[in-house]
């Protein structure tokens, strides 16, 4: 067959490509004036076709470094992420309108229109890939039959075009995926319908227990306490460790570790597995968590000379115990209270509360993380909430639970309780607690799925299998703080205090304080002794 | 000359005399600056080669190498098994106690999360030590975790040698405490404590960091060597005079609380070629673990006499003049001139040790675990830990 039957209409017009976004237009139209050359060339010309088509070529890699970057995409290098999150770009371009509206509610950054626009290129290319693939393997299977030196050689020199030219354009369908995979983690979780519009005013009460305690004698904060019972020391910590640091002495040490062990044992009850967890992790996990480890603000402490990063809360490493992988339907749900310390710089927050113990650097706490079937995740929303509320209120807290506004929910979750409690020193409500539901927004970027049991169950949880498995789906992840430790001290110290400056200790926590009932001032002893 | 009475221009127009060889005030100001200069440059390098000058060594100590170490004390003796012994990390997956492999994903290897009844079991063991040596008189403290270098440093570690053991932060001058020895000898740096306060002995729970850099090779497998685990650890300040006797008290503390557990070990006092520089004197704590088939050290108490009360500048001021009210500040008048304190520290309990000895020692053949008793009401009464498919 001469060249003339291979290089058919078909594969000219294929390179002709009218349809294709113009900066691919300009990779091929070098090549396909090329192979139109070709096409021209008398069957045995004395001339060689390779000087105009290494100029050709060279002409082509020319263009594709300069005007792609320049054409489509907005910076000139594409930072490379380091982890790819399952985003379903299909869904997003098939809700737009609810996905644009969403990132307006909530007051953010991301660039929807640019998500789009990549997505749509993207697609483009891909299509474009396939085809030149495509076209790759007829010359591929051409060149397995027996054929003329010279018709040989005209198909090597087309499969080198094609060849050059699919690189191009895997690069380029690499640098594309990339970005839009940099801009899509931007776009926040979807928001739960009932949640309010608009910022931190706009919060809802769900719930209100107790209310502010009357002092018939004037009341003192808990660092004022604090020093008078000898609980804590702020000062030597600034001096060895820097400011926000403490130490916890006598019997603020019994109450912290009784708060945790009765905490723990409590959420036992039902039917949480205890951790307890690294507090170093990859920066990684943080940002796949929904965390921003090396911006400017950042809450994260990083480690010196290398990619991992302290926790600033157990969610991290909870998260991350489960991810890459494929559950079975029938461990879901699963529940964790994971028992840690947790570390936060605290940038940005000059201004706000940061006496004593409000605002700390190092803290104890107690966090709950469930990951369950997507149409579950509210019923242990409510669940999580419900946890909180009955442990505060064993503790004799007056507290009020709010139903976070859009603008306040952060990225991840999809709604959002905080449960603010009364803090007598500072006069106003304080943030003891915080559930998220984070619905699949930290396990497509942790990469947490399970197999629906409908079909033939896998009995090899982390393999997909093909024949009778039903295809899996993303988990959906949510967390709620069981015990901050230094938060839930303020609150006991300060609203348990006595006239005599003694405090009264909850009772659910004297048997794991020997059976401890009051905290008394140390110089009472000595007075009367 | 220069020591009768002279009144100051005098005094400066002898110097100038002195030191002047060509009669001009400049070149006074110019020697002075340069010698002074110079005084700070061999101060500075003076205080850098001292501070490699290791502590004195108690005159028991035996001399040599690790063999050298001698025996003070033997408890108990290897358990024989009837059965076929497991290893805490084979005991750990049948009992669903830990988990490496997520914690390698997830941090890198030597990290490690604890579950189910490890839980309970390491609250339990800081729970009772804690309470165990509050009952010996020491004051209970949670420490900071992050500390500035300089005072890893005065404790007598390297935080930033290239085989270091501290994990550091990035753009700070802070890191992660390897122990609470750490941030408990910092509480009372650059100050004047009273005699009468004395000893001072607080027992410091607080997670601990370390990057095991320099470890390759050593048993490195399951619990034996982490990057982060518990520790209660007991830290004394007191007279001079008195540091031989609490490095006794202590160890003795410690003997008891891993008798109490039911743990064979020995008492090793330390040679000479490993006490590392700031102690005096050394006592280590091997305990028996079955799956390692030998013995490994869970404890290790260290007499530092003066060596790290220097670097951290912690006095006392000896009570026979008037005693000083102001702990802080000294004064001049009736009060004695102050001394350094002496410092010790002392493992009460390191966690992941602990727990490779009550695993591999207390496991029975149906592959369960006994509970030491004085750790059971800490666990709600929790006898035993079951296999988790247990039928029965």
């Amino acid at each position: 067959m001469g060249l003339h039957s291979y290089f058919g209409g078909t594969t000219i017009q294929t390179l002709k490509m009218a349809a294709v976004p113009a900066y691919s237009r300009v990779i091929f139209r070098p090549i396909s004036r090329t192979l139109v050359a070709l096409d021209s060339f008398p069957r045995h010309s004395p001339r060689p076709p390779f000087p105009m088509l290494a100029r050709a070529l060279s002409t082509a890699a020319a263009v594709q470094t300069t005007t792609p970057s320049t054409e489509s995409m907005g910076t000139a290098t594409v930072a490379k992420p380091q982890w790819k999150a399952a985003i379903d770009f299909k869904w997003i371009r098939d809700n737009r309108e609810a996905v644009a509206e969403n990132i307006r509610k909530r007051n953010s950054k991301a660039s929807l229109e640019l998500v789009l626009e990549l997505y749509e290129k993207m697609l483009a290319v891909q299509k474009e890939v396939e085809r030149l693939r495509g076209e790759r393997n007829a010359v591929a299977n051409k060149m397995k039959g027996k054929l003329e030196p010279s018709e040989r050689q005209k198909f090597i020199e087309a499969g080198k075009n094609l060849k050059e030219a699919l690189t191009s354009l895997e690069e380029d369908l690499v640098k594309l995926s990339d970005e839009l995979q940099l801009e899509a983690q931007s776009i926040p979780n979807m928001t739960h319908p009932d949640v309010p519009i608009g910022g931190e005013d706009s919060s809802a009460v769900r719930k209100m227990v107790g209310s502010p305690r009357e002092f018939s004698f004037p009341m003192k904060d808990h660092l004022q306490l604090g020093k008078e019972l000898d609980l804590f020391d702020f000062d030597a910590a600034a001096e060895v460790s820097g400011s926000k640091f403490y130490y916890l002495k006598n019997e603020a040490v019994l109450l912290e570790m009784a708060l945790v062990n009765w905490t723990l044992s409590q959420v036992m009850q039902k039917g949480f597995t205890p951790l307890i967890t690294p507090e170093i992790v990859r920066s990684s996990i943080v940002e796949k968590c929904g965390f921003q480890p090396r911006g400017d603000n950042t809450q994260v402490y990083s480690i010196e000379g290398s990619d991992q990063c302290l926790i600033g809360t157990a969610e991290i490493p909870v998260g991350g115990i489960h991810m890459d992988s494929i559950l079975a339907e029938s461990s879901l749900p699963l529940k964790y209270a994971a028992f840690s310390h947790c570390f936060r710089t605290e940038a940005g927050a000059a201004g706000l509360a940061t006496r004593g113990l409000y605002r700390v650097h190092q803290f104890s706490k107690v966090e709950m993380f469930v990951l369950c079937r997507p149409e579950e995740s509210d019923a242990y929303h409510e669940e999580l909430i419900t946890i909180e509320e009955d442990l505060f209120s064993s503790l004799g807290l007056h507290y009020k639970t709010l139903d976070m506004a859009s603008e306040d929910l952060g990225a991840p979750a999809y709604r959002k309780f905080d449960v603010e409690a009364w803090m007598p020193g500072l006069g106003r409500y304080g943030e003891i607690s915080s559930a998220s539901n984070c619905t699949d927004y930290q396990s497509r970027r942790l990469g947490i799925r399970y197999r629906p049991a409908e079909l033939a169950a896998s009995t090899n949880p982390k393999k997909g299998g093909k024949s009778n498995l039903a295809p899996t789906k993303f988990v959906h992840t949510l967390n709620a703080t069981a015990c901050a430790i230094p938060r839930m001290i303020i609150c006991i110290l300060e609203n348990n205090q006595q006239e005599d400056g003694s405090v009264i200790i909850p009772e659910p926590l004297r048997p794991f304080m020997g059976g401890m009932e009051l905290i008394l001032p140390k110089h009472t002893g000595k007075l009367t002794g | 000359m220069m020591k009768g009475k002279l009144e100051p221009s005098e005094r400066l127009k002898f110097i100038e005399k002195v030191l002047n060889h060509s009669a001009s005030g400049k070149n006074l100001k110019e020697a002075l600056a340069s010698f002074e200069e110079d005084l700070v440059k061999l101060s500075d390098e003076l205080q850098q080669e001292a501070q490699s000058i290791p502590n004195m060594t108690h005159p028991d100590v035996p001399i040599g190498g690790e063999d050298s170490s001698a025996v003070r004390k033997k408890v108990g003796s290897p358990r024989e098994f009837s059965f076929s012994v497991k290893d805490h990390l084979q005991l750990g997956k049948e009992l669903d106690l830990f988990d490496f492999d997520a914690a390698a994903e997830v941090s890198g290897s030597k990290f490690y999360y604890l579950k189910n009844e490890a839980v309970l079991l390491e609250m339990a063991l800081v729970n009772w030590t804690l309470s165990q040596v509050m009952q010996k008189g020491f004051t209970p403290l949670i420490t900071p975790e992050i500390v500035r270098s300089s005072i890893v440093e005065k404790c007598g570690f390297q935080p930033r040698g290239d085989n270091t053991q501290a994990y550091s932060i990035e753009g700070s001058d802070q890191c992660l405490i390897g122990t609470a020895e750490i941030p408990v000898g910092g509480v009372h740096m650059d100050s004047i404590l009273a005699e009468t306060v004395l000893p001072l002995k607080y027992a410091a729970f607080s997670h601990c960091f370390r990057t095991e850099a320099g470890a390759a090779g050593l048993a490195t497998r399951g619990l034996y060597r982490v990057h982060q685990f518990s520790k209660v650890e007991m830290f004394v300040l007191c007279r001079p005079d008195e540091s031989d006797t609490y490095h006794e008290e202590l160890i003795t503390i410690e003997e008891d609380l891993f008798s109490s557990l039911g743990l064979h070990y020995k008492t090793l006092d330390m040679a000479s070629e490993d006490l590392g520089a700031p102690a005096y004197r050394k006592f280590d704590v091997e305990a028996w673990m079955p799956g390692l088939g030998r013995y490994g050290e869970i404890s290790s108490a260290s007499n530092c006499t003066d060596y790290q009360s220097r670097r951290l500048g912690i006095r006392y001021r000896p009570a026979e003049l008037a005693a000083s009210t102001n702990p802080k500040k000294g004064g001049k008048g009736n009060l004695a001139p102050t001394k350094f304190v002496h410092t010790l520290n002392a493992t009460a309990c390191a966690v992941p040790r602990m727990m490779i000895c009550l695993l591999e020692n207390n496991q029975q053949e149906d592959g369960s675990v006994i509970i030491p008793e004085p750790l059971r009401p800490f666990m709600g009464g929790m006898e035993v830990i079951l296999p988790k498919h247990h039928t029965g």
